[in-house]
């Protein structure tokens, strides 16, 4: 079990020696139901960290971000962050540490092991209660959320309303860390790619159709690239600003400008959008699952990424983020690698 | 012009509807979307809250402005695109979100005036309907002038009495509306006007957020431009525009070239929406970016509709549909921020 005092007392101590200059974790949300981000810089305010089920961000983003601010600093401080981490995140910050975007001095790593649990999805609450408004969350003993809504509070325990990526996941346990708080617990996983097997299992045709549908709802918002923490690159291929225009430019000049992908909301730009990203995400991707639950019209983002993920494991033996001191995908090669599609 | 509907006649009144587009909430897997329907059957006004407002019909994402073709001989031609005479309604439109249309109008309807908007808007009705339960549970109209049944921006208001609708027409697009198909409607009793009355009273009563005191607050925000305050509050902002697109009063858009053909030169010259929270909104083409950080973008957003937009147009850029609040992946909450602005030292 994890005792949320620990992880509190840990972070109080860390900030009083001044290892780390702040801590981000979880605390209670405002009025959404799950747990938010929260950035802590005096040891008195620890007591605000929490630990359960709801704490679905995946917070290793903000050290990108962190990353990001301190190049534009001029006297940045150089301290590390202190963070919390699930399993999931903790391999993204292997990836982070891999492909040398931070160091891992860079970070102080609250780990969290999720044992026989994980996170919940919302959505998964919603439907079991039937749209019905829910009006607060609780996690409760036993591993029961009490959910409340208008007609009283209900009690759902919260296996049935795991995330997808939590009912697939690898290592429910951090697989890098400075201090960990509850155990490695082994966990079976029958099927570790279940979400990706219907779409599969469909004719090109049918995945044809079925990813039209969801493509064509994209409103461009990227909150999916937003909120991903492998998404780091200073200049997306989807915004194109490379180009200084001036009085001078010519309207010739300015059409031979390469834009890979137009700004409009259009089914060939957006799926030019989402499938660069997948591809650029290949053998980089955790499955924090965080560009779906973003998501605000539903696009099932995560079937893309876990179809990467498995081609990774079935094709070269790569599992993603599970040890910092090996080459990443990209930049390696063994000669046992199938060259089968270089023609 | 007040007149009872009953539900079952609900459809035939939109079948008489045949030189109308028509749009509509329609529920597609767990979200509810305006779309444009035929088969009235579809339409589905027993809903929670769209994820984008009817705004996206009115100042749609992509809007061609002109065409343009450049042969190697002879003169560019252009062509203006102004969006096609059609006559638009659309159904169950939430009070918040036709107010938000007439703090929109306050920004096109500036000299020259924006024809594109202005044209869809006008060739639009609007047809309300009153929030007798609220659609989403961050709404707080109510703090911002507006209430679950105000008829700011609609034509009509529909008001659900058990299995039938309260129909109110104000203006003569609404009334030409209802003539379309006078048989289906009845005069309201002396009751229906009671229990009209009563379920927007009760409505009101169902809000339960609320900003107070937002005068001060727009005072107070004239002195924190350079406040650390927005560092603080911006800390868990991903710079997405979530906030800003589904805002039903947002209304920031870019303008781009997009080319058919690079030779002889073709295409479109289109306006998309574009939000002051992506980072590049500001980016100069000489590398410099005026607001460089989330703080300062998360500061323009709040700056932007509870300062500059009163200082402007007298009004809040706001009408607490409570979309941001709820789809903000990090729970950035937009009243609560407002809160803190208040107590803020």
């Amino acid at each position: 079990m994890v005792e949320m005092e620990q992880l509190q007392k840990e972070a109080k101590e860390i900030l009083k020696q001044g290892k780390v200059k702040f801590v981000i974790g979880y605390s209670k949300g405002s009025q959404n139901l799950t747990a938010t981000p929260v950035f802590i810089k005096k040891p008195e305010h620890t007591s605000r960290l929490i630990w359960d089920p709801t704490c679905v961000q995946n917070l290793v983003k903000f050290i990108v971000d962190d990353k990001q601010k301190q190049s534009r600093e001029k006297k940045p401080d150089e301290r590390p962050v202190g963070i919390v981490v699930k399993g999931c995140d903790s391999r993204a910050i292997n990836v982070l540490i891999q492909e040398k975007f931070i160091d891992r001095d860079d970070v102080y790593i609250l780990g969290l092991s999720c044992e026989e649990l994980g996170v919940v999805d919302e959505k998964k609450i919603a439907q079991k209660l039937e749209g019905k408004k829910i009006e607060k969350i609780e996690f409760a003993k036993k591993n029961n959320l009490i959910v409340s809504t208008k007609d009283g509070e209900k009690k759902i325990p919260v296996k049935d309303v795991l995330a997808d990526r939590c009912l697939e996941c690898k290592a429910h346990f951090p697989v890098i860390y400075d201090q960990l708080f509850g155990e490695e617990t082994e966990r079976e996983v029958k099927e570790p790619y279940k979400s990706i097997k219907k779409t599969e299992s469909q004719s090109p045709k049918k995945r044809w159709d079925f990813w039209k549908e969801q493509l064509e709802k994209c409103i461009r918002c990227y909150a999916c690239r937003s909120i991903c923490p492998m998404c780091y690159c200073d200049e997306c291929v989807a915004d194109s600003i490379n180009m200084a225009v001036t009085a001078e430019t010519t309207a010739e000049e300015k059409a031979q400008k390469i834009k890979w992908i137009e700004r409009s909301p259009a089914l060939s730009e957006n799926i030019g959008y989402h499938l660069i990203r997948a591809i650029h995400l290949a053998g980089r991707c955790i499955d924090c699952g965080e560009c779906e639950r973003a998501c605000p019209v539903d696009i099932p983002l995560r079937l893309l990424n876990k179809k990467l993920e498995k081609a990774a494991h079935e094709l070269f033996d790569y599992d993603v983020g599970f040890d910092h001191k090996k080459p990443s995908l990209i930049s390696s090669f063994k000669d046992e690698d199938p060259e089968d599609f270089i023609r | 012009m007040e007149k009872i509907l009953t539900k079952k006649e609900f459809p035939s009144w939109i079948k008489n509807l045949k030189s109308f587009n028509v749009y509509g909430p329609v529920k597609k897997d767990a979200l509810w979307e305006y779309e444009r329907i035929q088969d009235p059957d579809k339409l589905d006004l027993n809903f929670k809250n769209t994820v984008l407002s009817p705004k996206k019909i009115i100042f749609p994402q992509r809007e061609v402005i002109l065409d343009f073709n450049h042969k190697k001989k002879g003169k560019p031609e252009i062509q203006e695109a102004l969006p096609e005479e059609t006559k638009n309604v659309i159904f169950g439109v939430r009070p918040c979100d036709a107010r938000a249309l007439t703090l929109t109008d306050k920004v096109f309807e500036e000299e020259p005036g924006d024809k594109y908007y202005l044209r869809r808007r006008h060739q639009t009705v609007t047809v309300g309907l009153t929030c007798s339960d609220p659609p989403s549970e961050n709404c707080f109209c109510t703090s911002l002038g507006g209430s679950p049944h105000s008829t700011e921006g609609l034509d009509i208001l529909m008001t659900e009495l058990n299995h039938k609708y309260y129909v109110h027409s104000f203006t003569d697009k609404g009334r030409e509306l209802m003539k379309a198909a006078s048989d289906v409607f009845k005069n309201p009793s002396e009751k229906d006007k009671k229990d009209l009355k009563q379920v927007h009273k009760e409505s009101e009563k169902k809000i339960k957020r609320q900003v107070k005191e937002l005068s001060k607050i727009t005072d107070k925000l004239k002195g924190m431009f350079d406040s650390p305050f927005w560092d603080e509050e911006s800390m868990s902002c991903l710079k997405c525009g979530i906030c800003t697109y589904l805002c039903p009063t947002c209304h920031c858009f870019d303008i781009s070239d997009e080319v058919l053909s690079s030779s002889p030169l073709k295409g479109q010259r289109v306006r998309t929406w574009d939000t002051c929270q992506f980072p590049y909104f500001t980016m100069h083409s000489s590398g410099h970016n005026p607001r460089p950080d989330k703080s300062s973008r998360l500061r323009q957003r709040i700056l932007h509709k509870f300062s500059y937009f009163v200082d402007n147009y007298d009004d809040y850029q706001c009408t607490g549909c409570g979309r941001c609040i709820s789809k903000c992946p990090v729970d950035i909450d937009i009243i609560e921020v407002l809160e803190k602005v208040k107590d803020y030292e």
